[in-house]
């Protein structure tokens, strides 16, 4: 159940004076199963390009096909609602929508939205607040009272209650603390490894592409630049510069080193391997 | 000389204290970073000092000014403010009336302003988005937006409520150089509120709060080699005391260096592998 755009474009407010091309035939697969992480600078197309997964914004050219379904220029899917439910898309800074009186409600809109009865749409909503780590102590709370890595929980949790094959986030970890950070990474990790969800994060947080996902998408000023493993896009710290993007630190250590003489194959992602291979040659 | 000082604050948002008799001041013309948890009260004090929170008990003073309401726009002359989500802040129907309006409201002569409303756009990056409306641009661009309009109006005082947070890390990298470089040549006292742990390194000095209390205070080599408090209060670390900690557990003994050029040296010195 791939990901696939063909010859995709997108122009905001055509045949205005604010007319702006967006994404430019862009073609891009995305495989089942994985983390992909989409990054570029700001402003290069990602959320736009994340916007398309479940017909949000309906490309001006070409098709996208996302799990069984068509999106095209001319015609949306014909069934937009089962595409939505599949496709669960988490804005950025999708606390602010949050409305409800209490956790339990908010989070349960989405399924009964989408025509469970109310007592299954609870229990989704259980399930789903398990999911994000947050117990039934939370179910009576107002979401309005949390923090601000609790109330986006909440909201992450609201898009798994209609249990999405493909989780679609939009710069998730913006605003969160390190540690807030890590948990959310760490959440997605879990729900890709355990509940076998396809993942795409767009996301600016280089770290976070080297400790959590699996590929690497690069766009750049509405066009696909790279589309590449995560080993190979960290190996090659020529990618990086190329597509312009600051090194995580352990890169930039590496190539630090490296330039100093150290003999330390591009290999080496994690601090542990760093030190093992400066060891290396140590008697 | 001090330019912004706190006594004896403490704010509550409904019953609860969320800034608790915090005290600290800031030095005319440095860069300081005040780094915490969220919900530890850093965005709290940003607002209190801006005069957009009452504060409950205490004292205020920004350029030797009290926070008063007789105060209150006289200080906000002085000191400006960059928020996360700039949507809030947005006011102009076009990027250029968005830079125009602060200046404006700043009594900028009109000839004066089309230079600096250049001046600025061009040095964050948004030049070929005058004409856009600023509530169609990407996250990102509408922090550069916000953060010109700000530049632009060189006030003594800047603060940055994590004002770079969504922008990709080439484009932070470039931001935050645009703000050292405002700072040296302006001398102009810049404040930042910031997760980033790598910023506090660079930084003059840094504030930790923790709990709605300044729980740590003094110049980086003093506060960020703290690593059982900072873990304790759900910081990071920099990345050379990882490193450092990767390397003792392998049995390497290096002196910890925040800078990663002074790892590196250190390393070369030890003449591993070479």
């Amino acid at each position: 159940m791939p990901i696939e755009f063909k010859q995709v474009s997108h122009e905001y407010s055509p045949n205005t004076p604010f007319a702006y091309k967006a994404l430019n035939e862009i073609d891009l697969e995305l495989a089942e199963g994985k983390i992909t992480a989409i990054v570029g600078a700001t402003g290069s197309g990602k959320t736009t390009i994340v916007q398309h997964l479940n017909a949000l914004l309906l490309p001006t050219q070409g098709e996208i096909v996302v799990v069984d379904k068509t999106i095209k220029s001319t015609e949306k899917p014909k069934n937009l609602k089962a595409l939505r439910k599949q496709v669960g898309l988490v804005f950025q800074f999708p606390e602010y929508q949050l409305f409800e009186e209490t956790i339990l409600k908010d989070v349960a809109f989405g399924p009964k939205n989408f025509g469970v009865s109310e007592e299954d749409a609870q229990e989704k909503a259980k399930e789903a607040l398990k999911m994000v780590g947050l117990d039934e102590t939370f179910y009576e709370r107002s979401p309005l009272d949390l923090s601000g890595g609790q109330k986006r929980r909440v909201a992450i949790a609201g898009i798994l209650a209609m249990d999405p094959q493909v989780l679609v986030l939009d710069e998730p970890t913006a605003g969160l603390d390190p540690q807030g950070a890590k948990q959310m990474m760490g959440l997605f990790e879990m729900l890709n490894k355990k509940h076998g969800k396809t993942i795409l994060v767009v996301t600016h947080d280089m770290e976070h592409v080297l400790d959590y996902c699996d590929e690497v998408v690069v766009v750049e000023r509405g066009k696909i630049a790279m589309h590449v493993s995560k080993e190979e896009f960290f190996e090659d710290a020529s990618l990086m510069v190329k597509a312009n993007i600051n090194p995580p630190a352990i890169i930039r250590m590496r190539t630090m080193l490296q330039e100093k003489g150290f003999a330390i194959p591009n290999t080496v992602l994690s601090l542990e391997a760093l030190v093992k291979a400066l060891k290396k040659g140590v008697a | 000389m001090k330019v912004i000082e706190l006594k004896n604050v403490s704010f509550k948002y409904d019953e609860e204290y969320v800034v608790k008799n915090v005290s600290f001041s800031i030095e005319k013309g440095s860069y300081t970073t005040i780094i915490g948890h969220n919900g530890s009260g850093k965005s709290t004090i940003a607002k209190l000092i801006m005069g957009l929170l009452e504060k409950e008990k205490g004292q205020i003073f920004v350029d030797g000014l009290e926070l008063n309401l007789e105060n209150l726009y006289k200080i906000r002359e002085k000191i400006g403010i960059v928020f996360q989500n700039p949507d809030n802040q947005f006011i102009g129907s076009t990027v250029r009336d968005d830079i125009a309006f602060g200046l404006e409201n700043h009594c900028i002569p009109h000839e004066q302003m089309d230079p600096l409303i250049l001046k600025f756009a061009e040095k964050v990056g948004m030049l070929n988005y005058l004409d856009s409306e600023p509530t169609k641009l990407s996250g990102g661009q509408k922090q550069r937006v916000a953060i010109a309009g700000v530049l632009a109006m060189y006030f003594n005082v800047i603060i940055f409520d994590e004002a770079t947070s969504m922008l990709d890390p080439q484009g932070k990298k470039e931001i935050n150089e645009l703000i050292e470089e405002i700072h040296r040549e302006k001398n102009i006292t810049i404040v930042s509120i910031t997760h980033d742990i790598e910023e506090a390194v660079k930084s003059d000095y840094v504030i930790v709060m923790d709990k709605g209390k300044v729980a740590m205070e003094g110049k980086p080599e003093e506060i960020l080699l703290r690593e059982k408090e900072l873990i304790q209060m759900q910081l990071d670390i920099p990345f050379t005391l990882k490193f450092k900690n990767e390397l003792k557990k392998q049995g390497v003994n290096v002196e910890t260096n925040l800078k990663m050029e002074g790892m590196v040296d250190a390393l070369c010195q030890l003449n591993l592998n070479k």
